[in-house]
């Protein structure tokens, strides 16, 4: 009992870390993204990322429809171009831009979730994308 | 006159040995098998048709047109029985030789008879209509070539349509030229074909007296008429092409409308079409693809501003005028799909294309709307490293 609180607390702490470290090294236009959505969760963010949605379109249940579940690879339009990698580690040009977010994150919960996302939902996602 | 029959007569009997002399000159047999060959490929890769086989028709059928060109000045330059004025004759002597022939009786000529040089003559008219036909075709259908800057559309079109009537034309002259030559070999017992191989036929009467062949002023003639003939067209293809957009796209529609596929060329579709794109952006094509208002507005100024009425190439004046229907689809207008009927379905849904929106994935210059027949390559699926 113990034991496993002492390891959470460990992977929280360095979890933490992490993420710190992570803002940090942040670009300006990332950091202006974050600024705007708020803090956001990532274990929540990739939960949200990877559940299976109703209220949307019936071929686009999930994110992972177009992205795949490996977001370190190239993903797929519906329309058959390929989509650059989600992980921020792969895609230096992302998330630096507001206007650009915002734009994709209302286009696509339409289509997967049938509604706009709200701001928590947005700010956890981003801060998944960010993480990985 | 009783004399000549006589003689008539006696090399028919003994046809093996009459004298043989020169009638077909070296050039007139080159002539021959040449065009023969020119107008072969010519009528095989234009009736197949497509864009693989174009650059081929076209080498054979400018070879076809200056082996026409050069028979001309033969025709003037050459021996005596290459000389148009040995077997051009009026329609009266030529009907008066097939009213003898009906009646049994035809006249001997030991060059080209009169229908005999009729034909040449249809014949080589007929190649020259159809390089005529041909290049105002290139130019205003395919915006191709020397004519490419100054041919319509829809001139080039009607070219095209007559280039193929005569293509028949051409068809149906060559089997009556076929016909006549086994007729006439069977009739004379004399292997006519063989005869514009090795040159020579069996002389019947009196040779007429030779007349000196000028190959050298003939060469001067030709080459001149072809240096001419190259600087025209070479000219004529530096100009800007009539009607064909050549611009980049915009950037900011280039990453707009290239986001989820290549991003189409405002030349595919008329503004009509394009209006109704744009005012369905929420759903677009099962997608949400929306915009903000002042992209959207610019978008829509820039699509309205090069749309396919501005242009008269191929995929405007007959993709883009086609109407769109409930679907608005571009990919499903019929004038969409008779262009692409050779390519199988699964050639579009392949990896390296995506689907038919993509049109950049076949065509190199699909980003400039020009939708050259000579810009096309179908990418293969990549086989894994
Ligand atoms: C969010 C993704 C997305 C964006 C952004 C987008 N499209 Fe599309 N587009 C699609 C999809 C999906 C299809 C359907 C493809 C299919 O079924 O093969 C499509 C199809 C089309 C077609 C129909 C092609 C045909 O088959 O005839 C046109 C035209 C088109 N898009 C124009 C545009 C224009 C113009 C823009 C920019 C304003 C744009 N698209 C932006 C996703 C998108
Ligand atoms: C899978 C590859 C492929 C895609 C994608 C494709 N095309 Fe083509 N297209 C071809 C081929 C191949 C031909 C030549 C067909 C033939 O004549 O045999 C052609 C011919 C054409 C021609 C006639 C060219 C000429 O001058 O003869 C036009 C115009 C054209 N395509 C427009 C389009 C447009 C517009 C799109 C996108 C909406 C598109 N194509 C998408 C392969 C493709």
């Amino acid at each position: 009992m113990t034991l496993s609180s002492a390891a959470r607390a460990a992977a929280l702490a360095l979890a933490l870390a992490a993420t710190a470290a992570a803002a940090a090294t942040l670009s300006p236009g990332r950091q202006a993204v974050v600024a705007a959505l708020g803090a956001g969760d990532a274990a929540a963010g990739k939960a949200f990322f990877f559940a299976r949605h109703t209220g949307g379109k019936a071929d686009t249940p999930a994110c992972t429809a177009c992205h795949t579940t490996d977001l370190t690879k190239a993903g797929q339009t519906k329309a058959g171009k390929a989509i650059d990698p989600m992980a921020a580690s792969r895609a230096p040009d992302r998330f630096s831009d507001l206007a650009t977010v915002e734009k994709w994150f209302r286009r696509n919960c339409t289509d997967v979730l049938g509604r706009e996302c709200t701001k928590s939902e947005k700010a956890n996602v981003i801060a998944y994308l960010l993480s990985i | 006159m009783a004399d000549a029959t006589h003689i008539d007569i006696t090399l028919t009997d003994d046809a093996t040995r009459a004298p043989r002399v020169r009638v077909w000159d070296r050039f007139v047999r080159l002539f021959h098998w040449s065009l023969a060959a020119s107008v072969a490929i010519a009528l095989a890769t234009g009736f197949v048709g497509g864009p693989r086989l174009l650059v081929a028709h076209l080498v054979a059928g400018v070879l076809a047109a200056a082996l026409v060109v050069a028979r001309l000045a033969w025709g003037f330059l050459g021996p005596r029985h290459a000389r148009f004025a040995d077997f051009v004759v009026g329609p009266g002597a030529t009907i008066a030789h097939l009213r003898a022939a009906l009646a049994g009786r035809p006249s001997h000529h030991l060059g080209h008879n009169p229908l005999g040089g009729a034909m040449v003559v249809a014949l080589m008219l007929a190649v020259a209509a159809l390089s005529l036909t041909g290049a105002v075709a290139l130019g205003g259908a395919l915006k191709e070539g020397p004519l490419a800057a100054t041919i319509t559309f829809a001139t080039g079109r009607a070219a095209r349509e007559a280039h193929e009537w005569i293509a028949f034309a051409l068809i149906g002259l060559i089997s009556l030229h076929l016909a006549g030559v086994v007729l006439e070999s069977l009739r004379t017992s004399e292997n006519l074909a063989a005869a514009m191989i090795t040159g020579d036929k069996r002389a019947r009467g009196a040779t007429a007296p030779a007349i000196a062949a000028r190959p050298t002023l003939a060469v001067l003639v030709v080459v001149a008429i072809c240096a001419v003939a190259t600087q025209l067209t070479l000219a004529g293809m530096r100009r800007p092409a009539l009607g064909v957009p050549t611009a980049p796209l915009d950037a900011s529609y280039a990453r707009e409308c290239g986001a989820c596929h290549a991003a189409p060329s405002p030349a595919i579709a008329s503004s009509k079409t394009w209006r109704r794109v744009m005012a369905g952006l929420d759903d677009h094509y099962g997608d949400n693809a929306s915009l903000d208002a002042d992209t959207a507005r610019a978008l829509s100024q820039y699509l309205d501003a090069n749309a396919a009425e501005r242009w008269d190439t191929q995929v405007s004046r007959r993709v883009g005028a086609a109407s769109v229907g409930e679907d608005l689809r571009v990919t499903r207008t019929r004038a969409w799909t008779r262009l692409h009927e050779d390519i199988a379905p699964a050639t579009f849904a392949a990896k390296p294309v995506g689907g038919a929106i993509n049109c950049a994935a076949c065509h190199r210059d699909a980003a400039t709307g020009r939708f050259s027949v000579f810009a096309i390559d179908i990418p293969h699926e990549r086989t894994a490293p």
